[in-house]
């Protein structure tokens, strides 16, 4: 093409992120694209299977984050994050900090050596916790980039000054403890914040004894749960007593639509408990599956008929209403909600051996943009009619969950629409 | 001279998607003893790099020169297995996959063992083929780096809004004699002072006048040939019979004698044949009705600037395009005389009739007036027409009507305080940002909600009464609601002809007609069709916020097309044995696009040829050819019977 | 005496038949096996003489599908296949192969389910009528 256009910046390596960085990319125009963590891939790696297709989540997003690696027009910037963004529209200058690895990327191949001897064992966050990793690490197999990264505040040499078992084991030579984070200033027309979100800390309803109950789970663990990469090898067993649940009850609005905690509808968490049953039917033929909803919100192509299907082929029990409590049986472990039954107005009490909490999300935002907020927490728009993912920041456009709760084909058709705009004022006008 | 073959099989555990079911050692042991296999291996997951890695140093270490990936199904990973092989050093198209996770594993889950069996039948088949395998080379095409965007409402605007703004040359269709679509009739917005037409004004304002940007009014499309990055679009242009001389003095309808419900308003009012569809049409030319027109000249006499031409006649023009957006819409449901009492009362009336009457630009300058009279209680009836509630419901939710349900709800409440309100709902599916604050301040404000499984009755007494009845589910009892107006909440739905377009341009649907996207979830404005995308609300229901976001979305991926210099082409396609065919001209016939000759090469010898540009690669003429000299690359008759050999015998 | 398990051939379209294969298996529907897909971009590259083929290999069955009528990716492919299928129907008669064990369908992306009522369908007809009974070449 005859002209220069100017780069955008990505901030965000998850589904939202990755996809408004190739879309851009296509089109010609230089992309960053920064991720504050080892790899992009962001929650949509975490999950098992997505509904109503129950398509292999991985599967599908593995191809898209080997793409954006592949990118001439990419710039991969993960474990940095934007520290700084000055100027306006079709000019902001950014600085981002690059974290140390203390592993050289150009060096290390990924062949996994460093991570089998390092002695050092660490709750992994990729599966909530439920597992371990070491102090060097690759976050998950399918990492991109797949370069180890040391967790300092674990690493015995950082914190005793002695081990350096990584160092001696790599056959390249890539660990390096001497690496300085590094300022890197970038010129570039717009920003697209994928930011994404986190999950409402569960412990919040105390009233569903999260964190106390060791068998009531939260559904990103459930997710993990179900996956083969998962730390059970995608058996659903219980955290109590390594057995298979025969029942299991799935609570919906757990942190949204509550107006002590978030008044928002998550979006995603209806469909996401009904696809839960229908997999744990799936993996554990005979096992109960029961839904507490307020009301079932299968509004997007082919959900109502995800939703039917698991009512009709999977026998799913759907239960209309919100549980007061969740109290544990001591001896068995076992869990006894108490809810009403909003169909006869009486208090019960039902048994399960596991539960899964959908738990409310809220948006997380790079502090840097300082971009104004609405209300509901979420970012302000200037026109959401006509410009749906412009903010109150010229330039700046906000895309996936971190501008409002939705799920992954809302977020993808929100990217594509940021990639345009970014585009446009990027300078690629004419040709 | 024949190389000798060197095989290698890859067979994938997808975690334990395949793994869980088929056993993949037994897999991996039985494809080292099929002919021509140099080395067989199981990972773990052979999509993710270190996968991919195997597959590269396998081609030089045992120096493959045929690769075979058993795992899920080519749609997904032929291309990143594709591009392993070439950078493990090989020609692409030496590579075969077999699909033993969509086609096995997960469609056997509790016959383990007849599932390894078809595993191993599956692979043996996918080495059968790919021993007869030959190098290709993609053929590339320059890009026309024009698009068309057929459907002129608010998704297409913006496409053509924002293609125009990266310096896309954009041609905008729409069939009606006006651009807007049906977002132009919708009154105030959810969380705006907004109504329809400001959106439509705030989009036209880019797009009129836009240098870029050729608007064609009154049209449809005839036919699509070509393929992505060339495509070329016929079109016929429908007469308007009036001409941009028009000054909009309106003389016309004055004298126009023939009076028939205005669609605008849903029938709500009337027009004249000869009228402008709403105040702020694009172009703001009259039209006239030809269906109503009685030729009686009288608009012809009257108008000042000689703008009429009543013998105006169809014309065709043809367009090249490198990429199409297919941006045509829905229509709202419509229900059968008599389902919720629908045209048996006229206070029965749709959701989008509510939004005209409540619109200060309506037939009733915005006053709630049914049958001359302000209603008291208003009964809304939500998933009419969606979610199987009648018969001719569809079984689909229409997404946008809660949230729409409950901001119409506050409107009334706000502008007639003394109304009783009630909405009767199956679910109250108020999703999006903003949308469950609305929910909230409904009930805060005292409107009803009253929850049905069943569909509710609408009850019309001899004097015209009208009552609403239901078994309502939180009180477990039968419920009557007396009422002056029910308003039907009526879903989306396909628009009514999209088979039409959907034909000619070739994209598939699902059973309830909305245009299929190449993937639900991460592919959700292409098709599967490369260089035809889709906006809006014509792959399943949105909201115009959400129809606006997926017009600039399939503007994003038009442009990346549209922003190459050339687009690459698998290989696919027919070939000529010139040796063995005999000139019958058989294929000649057969193809579609016109892509085969015949031509001279010796004498009186006359033999086919293909032109590569027009091949789409069907291979029809190769199942026709009676000599077997036309072939398909990729689908040759030695490579079919092949597999069709290796499917049968024991393994 | 091992059960009979007959083995069907699908000729499927890459654009119709074979993502409805593929949707039968991401919607986790079940269906008997041995049915061995043989892709082709279009029906109408499905020679009469693959069927003869298949049948004379030893396949108890064989399915040819693609997009329903007016549905073709390439225009008009599948008119040209439901022609040819059609006088082979009748060849296949003559040679005494039951009716039962050929069967030409439309199934579009979106039909797994049609797809799974036509192998449900076909597999239990074939099942009664035992393996094919024409002499063939190979042995089984």
């Amino acid at each position: 093409m005859s002209y220069l256009p100017k780069p955008v910046l990505v901030i965000g390596g998850g589904i939202a992120g990755i996809q408004a960085a190739l879309d851009l990319a296509d089109q010609g125009i230089q992309v960053y694209l920064v991720e504050k963590t080892p790899s992009i891939g962001g929650k949509m790696m975490q999950l098992d299977k997505t509904f109503p297709t129950l398509d292999c989540s991985a599967c599908i997003l593995t191809p898209k984050m080997v793409a954006v690696a592949r990118h001439p027009n990419i710039k991969l910037l993960t474990y940095s994050e934007v520290i700084e963004v000055t100027g306006s529209a079709g000019n902001f200058n950014v600085k981002i900090l690059k974290k140390p690895r203390y592993v050289d990327e150009e060096k290390c191949i990924g062949c996994g050596i460093c991570f089998n001897k390092c002695p050092s064992k660490v709750p992994d966050e990729f599966n909530l916790g439920m597992s371990q990793r070491r102090a060097i690490y690759v976050p998950f197999p399918q990492a991109v980039p797949l370069k180890a990264t040391i967790d300092k505040e674990h690493c015995i040499y950082f914190t005793k000054q002695r081990c350096r078992v990584c160092e001696k084991v790599c056959p390249t030579k890539a660990i390096n403890y001497e690496q300085k984070p590094e300022t890197i200033e970038l010129n570039v027309a717009s920003i697209v914040v994928a930011t994404g979100y986190q999950l409402i800390d569960p412990t919040l309803a105390a009233q569903y004894g999260y964190g106390k109950y060791q068998n009531v789970y939260i559904s990103l663990e459930f997710e993990r749960l179900l996956s083969s990469t998962g730390p059970t090898g995608g058996e659903i067993v219980r955290r109590s007593d390594n057995k298979h649940p025969k029942n299991i009850a799935f609570i919906q609005c757990v942190c949204s639509r509550d107006v002590k905690i978030n008044p928002n509808c998550s979006a995603f968490c209806c469909m996401a408990s009904v696809k839960h049953s229908i997999l744990a039917k799936e993996h554990l033929p005979n096992v109960d599956c029961t839904i507490f909803y307020m009301d079932l919100r299968a509004f997007g192509k082919g959900y109502q008929e995800f939703y039917n299907r698991a009512m009709r082929e999977f026998g799913v029990k759907f239960m209309r209403g919100k549980p007061a409590k969740i109290e544990e049986e001591p001896e068995t472990k076992n869990l006894i909600i108490t809810y009403e039954d909003t169909f006869t107005g009486l208090k019960k009490t039902m048994t399960f051996d596991m539960v899964v909490l959908a738990v409310g999300v809220k948006p997380i935002y790079p502090e840097a943009l300082k971009l104004p907020l609405s209300e509901d927490g979420y970012v302000q728009l200037k026109n959401q009619y006509l410009d749906p993912v412009l903010t109150m920041i010229d330039g700046v456009y906000t895309v996936g969950v971190a501008a409002g709760a939705k799920d992954i084909p809302d977020s993808v058709v929100q990217s594509g629409n940021a990639a345009i705009k970014a585009s446009i004022l990027a300078g690629g006008a004419q040709k | 001279m024949s190389e000798e073959l060197r095989i290698g099989v890859y067979v994938c555990h997808c975690g334990t998607n395949i793994a869980g079911v088929v056993n993949v050692k037994d897999v991996v042991e039985y494809a080292k003893t099929l002919p021509n296999v140099v080395v067989a291996k199981e990972y773990v997951f052979m999509c993710s790099a270190p996968g991919q890695q195997i597959i590269k140093e396998d081609i030089k270490n045992f120096k493959l020169n045929r690769v075979v990936v058993a795992a899920c199904s080519p749609s997904l990973h032929e291309p990143t297995f594709r591009t392993a092989t070439a950078e493990g050093g090989l020609n692409p198209y030496l590579f075969e996959m077999a699909n033993i996770r969509e086609h096995c594993s997960w469609v056997h889950p509790d016959e383990k063992e007849v599932a390894t069996t078809k595993a191993k039948l599956l692979v043996k088949m996918a080495v059968a083929k790919a021993s007869l395998l030959e190098p290709l080379s993609e053929i590339k095409f320059k890009v026309n780096n024009t698009a068309l965007i057929i459907g002129g409402g608010v998704s297409g605007l913006a496409a053509a809004r924002d293609l125009a703004a990266r310096g896309i040359k954009t041609y905008l269709i729409d069939r009606s004699p006006t651009l807007g679509g049906r977002a132009a009739r919708l009154g105030k917005l959810t969380y705006t002072e907004m109504k329809g037409i400001d959106v439509f004004k705030g989009l036209i304002r880019d797009v009129a006048g836009n240098r870029l940007i050729d608007v064609y009014t009154n049209t449809e499309l005839v036919s699509v040939d070509g393929s992505v990055g060339n495509f070329k679009v016929k079109l016929v242009k429908n007469p308007r019979y009036v001409d941009a001389k028009c000054n909009l003095c309106g003389e016309c309808a004055k004298v126009c004698p023939v009076e028939v419900p205005d669609e605008f308003e849903f029938g709500m009012s009337k027009r004249k044949a000869i009228y402008l569809p709403f105040k702020d049409a694009y172009p703001r030319i009259y039209v006239i009705d030809m269906k109503s027109c009685t030729r009686c000249l009288e608009c012809v006499k009257v108008c000042p600037v000689g703008a009429i031409n009543l013998n105006e006649k169809p014309s065709e023009l043809t367009i090249n395009v490198g990429g199409i957006i297919v941006a045509a819409g829905y229509d709202p449901y419509e229900p059968k005389t008599g389902e919720y009492g629908y045209k048996l009362s006229n206070k029965v009336i749709t959701l989008f009739q509510l939004e005209r009457l409540l619109d200060s630009e309506g037939p009733t300058k915005g006053e709630l007036i049914v049958n001359g009279v302000k209603p008291k209680n208003i009964v809304f009836v939500m998933c009419v027409g969606s979610l199987s509630t009648t018969p001719d419901a569809y079984p689909y939710c229409s997404r946008m009507c809660c949230s729409s349900t409950i901001k119409n709800a506050l409107v009334l409440r706000e502008k007639y305080p003394d109304t009783n309100i009630y909405i009767a709902y199956k679910d109250v599916r108020t999703y999006g940002r903003g949308d469950e604050q609305l929910y909230m301040k409904a009930g805060e404000n005292f409107v009803r909600f009253a929850k049905f499984k069943d569909a509710p009755k609408i009850n019309i007494d001899q004097k015209g009464n009208l009552s609403v009845t239901l078994f309502e589910e939180t009180l477990q009892e039968e419920i009557t609601i007396p009422t002056d107006l029910v308003v039907l909440v009526v879903g989306m739905t396909p628009p009514r002809d999209i088979d039409k377009v959907r034909t000619t341009i070739k994209i598939g649907c699902g059973p309830e007609g909305f245009l299929r996207e190449a993937h639900l979830k991460l592919r959700p404005v292409e098709t599967a069709t490369d260089g035809v995308y889709l906006a809006g609300a014509v792959t399943g229901p949105k909201n115009i916020i959400e129809s606006i976001a997926s017009g600039s979305a399939a503007a994003s991926r038009t442009l990346a097309l549209l922003s190459k210099e050339e687009v690459a082409v698998e290989p696919l396609i027919a070939v000529v044995n010139e040796d063995i065919c005999s000139g019958c001209a058989i294929c000649v016939a057969m193809c579609p696009y016109g892509a085969i000759s015949l031509k001279i090469i010796d004498k009186n010898i006359r033999v086919a040829k293909v032109d590569s540009a027009l091949c789409k690669g069907c291979g029809t003429c190769a199942a026709a050819c009676p000599s077997g000299a036309m072939q398909q690359y990729g689908f040759k008759d030695a490579q079919i019977k092949a597999q069709v050999i290796a499917a049968m015998g024991e393994v | 005496m091992k059960e009979f398990r007959p083995r069907i051939v699908v000729f499927a379209c890459n654009w119709c038949t074979y993502a409805a294969l593929d949707l039968a298996g991401t919607s986790r529907m079940k269906y008997p096996t041995n049915f061995l897909v043989v892709k082709e971009m279009c029906s109408g590259r499905v020679d009469p003489q693959y069927v003869l083929e298949a049948f004379r290999r030893g396949a108890d069955g064989v399915i040819v599908a693609g997009c329903h009528p007016g549905d073709c990716h390439y225009i008009e492919g599948n008119y040209k296949t439901l022609r040819r299928m059609t006088l082979l129907k009748k060849l296949l008669e003559e040679f005494g192969i039951e009716k039962e064990r050929f069967r030409l369908e439309w199934i579009s992306a979106s039909e797994a389910d049609r797809f799974v009522e036509v192998a449900n369908e076909m597999y239990e007809k074939i099942k009664n009528l035992g393996p094919l009974k024409i002499e063939i070449e190979g042995g089984r």
